[in-house]
């Protein structure tokens, strides 16, 4: 076992427990901060797939800007901790349950099928980040310019939908 | 930084507990916004998928994929975040189980 491979597990696992702890927490500001704690490992793991830009904007945009602006919903909506007894039906619950095994053991099945690569390693390869700047920027410009539009409409949309409406 | 093997299946490993993990969230809580977090989860499970792939095949087009997909993310999160807080100030409660004006 390799000294990557050893760390690439440990990253992962740190991150597997955390969405673990985020998933039960029924006080929902301890489960964004557990998030945060699960994507840091998730960069770590990025770095060693040899995606540091990746990484870095994964710390930058999801742990630093988006789950921070959950945290400032959540403050500001003063949501409760979750009820121990649920408001929904009992069955919902058991329901759940089951859709979730099965969709685990689809997703191991499918994995199992298609092994033949999972063999191949992801990780004795070096990505330059000029190169996936160059990426970006030549055959991806137009995505990216559509995507500058979008991020304007969501922050219009946004606006628009928060806005307390005026009372005439 | 460390050069080595990592399998693609510890990476593909990893990406589907974590996408389970948010599917299990998703299922379960009854918070809209735990909800919207664990569907954030998920979204990052297949953006590890995606760069597993990309190292693997040592192609760099994942790593633009994944670059654009956390772009619609915080795009996603903000107008997510926004339609709580209208929700909020119409129903005063984020729990999904109470939220059923569209329920027959």
């Amino acid at each position: 076992m390799t000294a990557a491979r050893l760390a690439f597990d440990a990253a992962a696992g740190v991150a597997i427990i955390f969405a673990c702890v985020m998933v039960v927490h029924r006080n929902p500001v301890k489960s964004v901060l557990a998030l945060v704690v699960s994507f840091f490992a998730l960069a770590v793991t990025y770095v060693l797939l040899s995606a540091p830009l990746i990484a870095a904007v994964q710390v930058i945009v999801y742990a630093g800007a988006i789950l921070v602006l959950f945290l400032f919903v959540l403050m500001l909506l003063n949501v409760p901790e979750e009820a121990r007894r649920g408001s929904g039906h009992p069955i919902q619950n058991f329901l759940a349950s089951v859709a979730i095994v099965v969709f685990a053991a689809a997703l191991l099945a499918v994995f199992r099928a298609y092994g033949g690569i999972a063999s191949q390693p992801a990780g004795d390869w070096k990505a330059d980040v000029a190169d996936v700047a160059r990426l970006v920027f030549s055959e991806h410009l137009l995505s990216f310019e559509a995507l500058s539009v979008l991020l304007l409409a969501a922050l219009v949309g946004a606006f628009t939908l928060a806005r307390r409406e005026s009372r005439s | 930084m460390i050069v080595g093997g990592i399998p693609l299946g510890d990476v593909l490993l990893a990406s589907g507990a974590l996408f389970v993990i948010g599917i299990a969230g998703a299922l379960l809580r009854r918070n809209a916004i735990s909800i919207f977090l664990s569907v954030e989860l998920m979204m990052n499970a297949a953006n590890l998928a995606v760069l597993g792939y990309a190292a693997a095949l040592h192609n760099l087009e994942g790593q633009v994929v994944v670059f654009f997909v956390i772009a619609i993310a915080a795009a996603e999160a903000a107008v997510g975040l926004a339609i709580f807080v209208a929700l909020f100030r119409h129903t005063e409660t984020i729990d999904v189980n109470r939220i059923n004006l569209l329920k027959w």
